[in-house]
């Protein structure tokens, strides 16, 4: 189970780092990326096998996932977007778009209409999860960047 | 005076860049009024959407002096961002002058890309750590690392050649379902069962509104509904232009006897 993890863990700091580069985030910020995609995964993926659901999956990873984004933004001073962007494709439900075509062109329409629905809640879940932290006031994050400027 | 119309330039220009880059509209409204009141004019007005930006400063003199950009390419350059908002605050900080800023922001329209064999080698990689993810065999990342590799190049070549957005996805998503169809079957040649379905996730990941979807949600929650409007709806049409590229490979397998989904 521990070792199973840590692969995962493993492989989706890889991917994020792998997308942060396709969009061309600086150099410097490449395993910062990596670090947030692989905490909303590692939160996926726990949820999922505690047997959760891949709704409140979704949505507990996104929450974590624009929580550090927005961390990272304060401490690195850097805006929010290039740690988020990378980090959400994890989540984003691409499974769910191929199974909804796959049982629609199969023709097996119940389990097509599964599928849809479930992809739509998850997007749902995503953005009501980074919505959730966006509402948190900036000055919650604040204290952050000051110390991270008195170490320096 | 020239000076302000040089504000307003350099504003709308700076503007332009971050919206192009993949900034949410907040972000660039923000640059916009910070740049305004750093060189005297306080009055400097911002109305942006997804795809417009509209500037009008007040002259002191009476009148006003109007810029307006349409961007109708964007492809998210994080470098780029960064690099305007980090300017823009120091802009704001009263260190940088005009003329500065305006080589600065030279410099960040400047700013170098990946290397194209760094994105092509990076899609891949990324394409079959998400067939991983999404439950597959190691067999299965292997296939999906070469879906990702001839995918790139692909989306490279259809984003020069300005092939609209719907369109170049569903290309991309065919191009994707075709290759991992063949993997699959030239992994069975040499004795190694794939599970298609795997491949073909990994390999639309890249495809997938990822970037829509998050500015969607941003725009959204800054209240700026119009804007937010588009990216879900752009978001969604991208879905369903892979969808049909996916939806059409596999149609057309099904109908080819000897090729097993």
């Amino acid at each position: 189970m521990i070792f199973a993890f840590l692969i995962q863990c493993a492989v989706s700091f890889v991917s994020v780092v792998a997308f942060a580069v396709l969009f061309h985030a600086p150099r410097q910020e490449w395993a910062w990326c990596g670090l947030t995609g692989m905490a909303g995964w590692a939160a996926y993926w726990l949820l999922v096998q505690m047997e959760q659901g891949v709704v409140t999956a979704s949505l507990v990873a996104a929450v974590v996932l624009a929580l550090l984004s927005r961390i990272l933004a304060v401490v690195r001073r850097c805006p929010m977007t290039v740690f988020i962007m990378g980090g959400i494709f994890p989540l984003v439900p691409g499974a769910g778009i191929y199974y909804t075509v796959y049982y629609f062109i199969m023709g097996e329409e119940g389990q097509c209409l599964a599928k849809g629905v479930e992809t739509l809640k998850i997007a749902a879940a995503i953005a009501i999860g980074i919505v959730l932290v966006l509402a948190l006031p900036g000055a919650l994050f604040q204290p952050l960047g000051c110390r991270s400027r008195k170490t320096r | 005076m020239a000076q302000q119309e040089q504000v307003a330039r350099l504003a709308a220009d700076a503007a332009q860049l971050l919206l192009e880059s993949g900034g949410e509209i907040y972000r660039v409204q923000q640059t916009i009024e910070h740049i305004g009141r750093a060189y005297g004019a306080p009055d400097i007005h911002a109305y942006v959407v997804t795809n417009a930006i509209f500037v009008s400063l007040e002259k002191n003199e009476g009148g006003s002096v109007n810029e307006m950009r349409y961007v109708r390419t964007r492809s998210v350059h994080l470098s780029r961002v960064m690099a305007v908002n980090a300017l823009s605050r120091r802009i704001a900080g009263g260190a940088v002058s005009l003329e500065q800023a305006q080589k600065e922001l030279e410099d960040v329209r400047s700013l170098p890309a990946s290397a194209v064999w760094l994105q092509v080698f990076a899609c891949g990689v990324g394409t079959a750590c998400f067939a991983y993810l999404f439950g597959g065999t190691a067999w299965d990342a292997f296939a999906a690392f070469w879906v990702g590799l001839v995918l790139q190049p692909f989306v490279l070549f259809l984003g020069k050649n300005g092939a609209g957005q719907f369109i170049s996805n569903t290309l991309c998503a065919v191009l994707v379902a075709m290759a991992s169809v063949l993997m699959m079957q030239m992994m069975r040649l040499v004795g190694v069962t794939c599970s298609l379905d795997k491949i073909i996730i990994g390999g639309i990941i890249p495809l997938v509104p990822g970037i829509a979807l998050t500015n969607a949600i941003r725009d959204v929650a800054n209240s700026d509904y119009v804007s937010g409007t588009i990216r879900a709806a752009e978001a969604l049409l991208i879905a369903v232009s892979i969808a049909l590229g996916v939806g059409f490979v596999l149609k057309l397998c099904a109908l080819i006897p000897g090729v097993v989904l």
